[in-house]
């Protein structure tokens, strides 16, 4: 999986595709640094649009995003997830501690 | 480089040797076969520039040997051959030389084989290191793996999961898991299952779930609720985990001498209960985030509760089980799991679900951690035993001896007080238990011990103190009603205090357990009571029901002094089987 970034604006979007499993951990982390680190960016959306699998190192890597985007003062939200990816987020009870749209 | 010339013409063995030196390498001689592997023997040179025909061993020849005795390590040989040499060449080089240059050796070409054979040997050094380094990894990550197993074995103490009331089946991915299935028993005899799923697989996953262990075999151990063992548990792996790293967990308590099942779960797939016709009655699904990402107290971990009338299943397995895949990139799923135990008798419900699952597969490797376990409630033969025991009231007090209470010396006692702001929050009877574990006459009945301080606590917490009516307890969702009130009155209790003595009585070979628990509130007619105490169904249901007639079956003599407000209870241990 290689990850995508738009910035519109204020507004980082990282797009994810494919399994998002420990394989993309790296590029993931990548691509999160060089969004943190841009000052511009303010919300940081991570896209699900074409996220098929999401496994449980995945939901890890986004718990250090989360941690990471708060230390930066940015807002994180977890946007387009479709219902397989939904389900591992609702066993996982995650909105209870991040905004999924 | 430390390159050998081999030549039998002095002239050409000077005149190659001086002009390599020119090129800043260092050149060592030798003057036939024989020779040149005595020198490769010695020195060790990086490359052989080789001569074919030579007296006593010829280049060929020698190259052979060098190469059978430099193993793994490429010594580049480079033949130098005359006119007519062709077929030796041809030969040698197909037994493992590396090239040729023709007499008489033009320089310049010389020069440049030398640098791409340097090249090359920089590259070959490197990949020889490098695969060290790997091979050196690879060791000790089977090291680390090997001590991970270990430990995991230790710690998980499979002796325990060797338990008539419940079956499982766990089977990694890799050589570690990263699901853990822990099981013990409280002094009260509720069961108490652990399964829990660390994120990935391998080392790192069961490194994850370790931490769980300890408080949860301890805790258990003292008779600690899941409420307080949860969130200890929590507390321990946001301790020593990063962030990023959590554990699901499942953890469910059977206690068939209380007729419930408390179930809770956080992150893994729903737990599923079935009837004796093992069809699915109720789902019990996760409602909590994981352990270790968020503060314990953040956390709800009030467990779901089933009052159980008729006897199930309860069916609990890691995501693993039902994700994992065969050749056709089927999952196995739910349905298929269900369907596999609701076709087998009671005591194969795992074996066929186990048998299933592989065929299904196929052979094809699972990419999860598989684990499943299913538990059975309500079948408990032990506990309908000790139903009918408390049913069998009778003081046995007489047979030891009238002047007991005369003669019997004190050898020790253990007392304690808690006024209401304690209450609140000091879970007493568990903390007791670790003293009475340490008392050697005691530590193999703690079961007994804990049975009747928790009901004679309970009894005088509850009724003494808090007042609350067990009527509500016979209403439809009584209990939960029941356990509303309690938390709500404990949690404003201001006045009130309970006083516990444990006492060691020696009289004649005979140590006798003396319990006197006092709460401050009004007490009850228990003169009134006593007299129609041969049957539990009578006594008074806003004091005590059930349990105090337990504790009767369990102990020698129960008496209720004053207003009803303290009571004495007589316990003889029975002979401890391994000191005999």
């Amino acid at each position: 999986m290689t990850p995508t970034v738009q910035i519109e604006g204020s507004v980082g979007r990282v797009i994810l595709s494919g399994q998002f499993d420990f394989s993309a951990h790296r590029e993931f982390r990548q691509v999160c640094e060089s969004i943190i680190a841009n000052a511009d960016i303010k919300e940081v959306l991570v896209d699900f649009q074409n996220v098929n699998y999401l496994d449980s190192s995945a939901l890890g890597m986004l718990l250090l995003l989360k941690e990471k985007i708060a230390a930066a003062s940015k807002t994180l939200a977890l946007v387009n997830c479709r219902d397989t990816v939904k389900q591992v987020l609702e066993i996982a009870c995650f909105g209870k501690i991040f905004t999924i749209r | 480089m430390k390159i050998l010339v081999v030549d039998d013409t002095e002239a050409i063995l000077l005149l190659i040797s001086r002009f390599v030196e020119a090129l800043g390498h260092q050149a060592l001689i030798a003057r036939n076969g024989q020779e040149a592997i005595n020198v490769w023997r010695q020195e060790q040179p990086d490359l052989v520039l080789m001569d074919v025909m030579m007296p006593v061993m010829s280049g060929p020849e020698a190259s052979v040997q060098i190469k059978a005795e430099a193993g793994a390590t490429w010594v580049p040989i480079v033949f130098v051959t005359g006119v007519g040499e062709e077929n030796a060449l041809a030969d040698a080089i197909e037994r493992g030389a590396d090239d040729y240059i023709n007499k008489p050796v033009n320089f310049r070409v010389l020069e440049a084989k030398l640098k791409a054979f340097g090249r090359t040997l920089d590259l070959n050094r490197k990949v020889r290191e490098q695969s060290q380094t790997l091979a050196d990894y690879y060791e000790r990550a089977e090291e680390e793996k090997r001590v991970v197993r270990h430990l995991m074995d230790q710690m998980v103490n499979s002796e325990r999961l060797a338990d008539p009331q419940f079956d499982y089946w766990l089977s990694p991915a890799e050589s570690l898991s990263g699901d853990l299935i822990a099981a013990a028993r409280t002094p009260g005899q509720a069961l108490h299952i652990l399964l829990a799923d660390g994120i990935g697989h391998g080392l790192t996953a069961a490194l994850n779930v370790l931490p769980l262990t300890q408080p949860f075999y301890s805790m258990t151990e003292k008779g600690y609720s899941i409420t307080d063992i949860l969130f200890e548990m929590n507390a321990k792996i946001r301790q020593v985990l990063p962030i990023g790293r959590f554990v699901c967990v499942s953890l469910i308590s059977i206690d068939e001498v209380g007729g419930t099942v408390e179930i809770w779960n956080a992150g893994m797939p729903p737990i599923q209960i079935l009837d004796q016709q093992r069809q699915v009655v109720r789902v019990c699904s996760s409602s909590n985030l994981p352990l270790g990402i968020v503060p314990s107290h953040s956390l709800d971990l009030v467990p779901e509760r089933i009052y159980y009338k008729q006897p199930g299943y309860i069916v609990a397995y890691s995501d693993g089980l039902i994700e994992a895949r065969n050749a056709d990139k089927l999952e196995f799923g739910l349905p298929a799991l269900l369907g596999s135990l609701s076709q087998s008798d009671d005591r194969q419900m795992l074996a066929r679900a186990q048998t299933e699952f592989l065929q299904f597969l196929d052979g094809e490797q699972h990419h999860d951690d598989v684990s499943l376990v299913v538990a059975r409630f309500g079948m408990d033969v032990q506990a309908a035993k000790t139903e009918l025991e408390v049913q069998a009231v009778e003081a046995r007090f007489d047979e030891i001896s009238a002047d007991f209470n005369l003669l019997a010396e004190c050898s020790w006692r253990y007392s304690l007080i808690l006024s209401a702001h304690e209450l609140r929050y000091v879970n007493t009877i568990p903390f007791m238990m670790s003293f009475v574990k340490e008392i050697k006459s005691l530590a193999h009945v703690q079961s007994d011990v804990f049975l009747i301080l928790t009901e004679l606590f309970v009894n005088a917490l509850d009724h003494g103190l808090l007042l609350l009516d067990s009527a509500i307890k016979t209403q439809p969702d009584g209990m939960e009603e029941y356990l509303a009130q309690r938390a709500e009155r404990l949690a404003n209790l201001q006045e009130g205090r309970i006083e516990i003595d444990l006492m060691g009585l020696k009289y004649k070979d005979a140590e006798v357990l003396k319990i006197r628990v006092k709460d401050s509130g009004e007490g009850f007619d228990w003169s009134n009571a006593s007299q129609t105490s041969a049957s539990h169904t009578v006594h008074p249901s806003t004091a005590f029901g059930r349990g105090i007639s337990l504790v009767r079956a369990l102990s020698l003599k129960v008496q209720f002094n004053g207003l009803g407000n303290e009571v004495e209870v007589y316990y003889l241990p029975a002979a401890n089987p391994a000191t005999h």
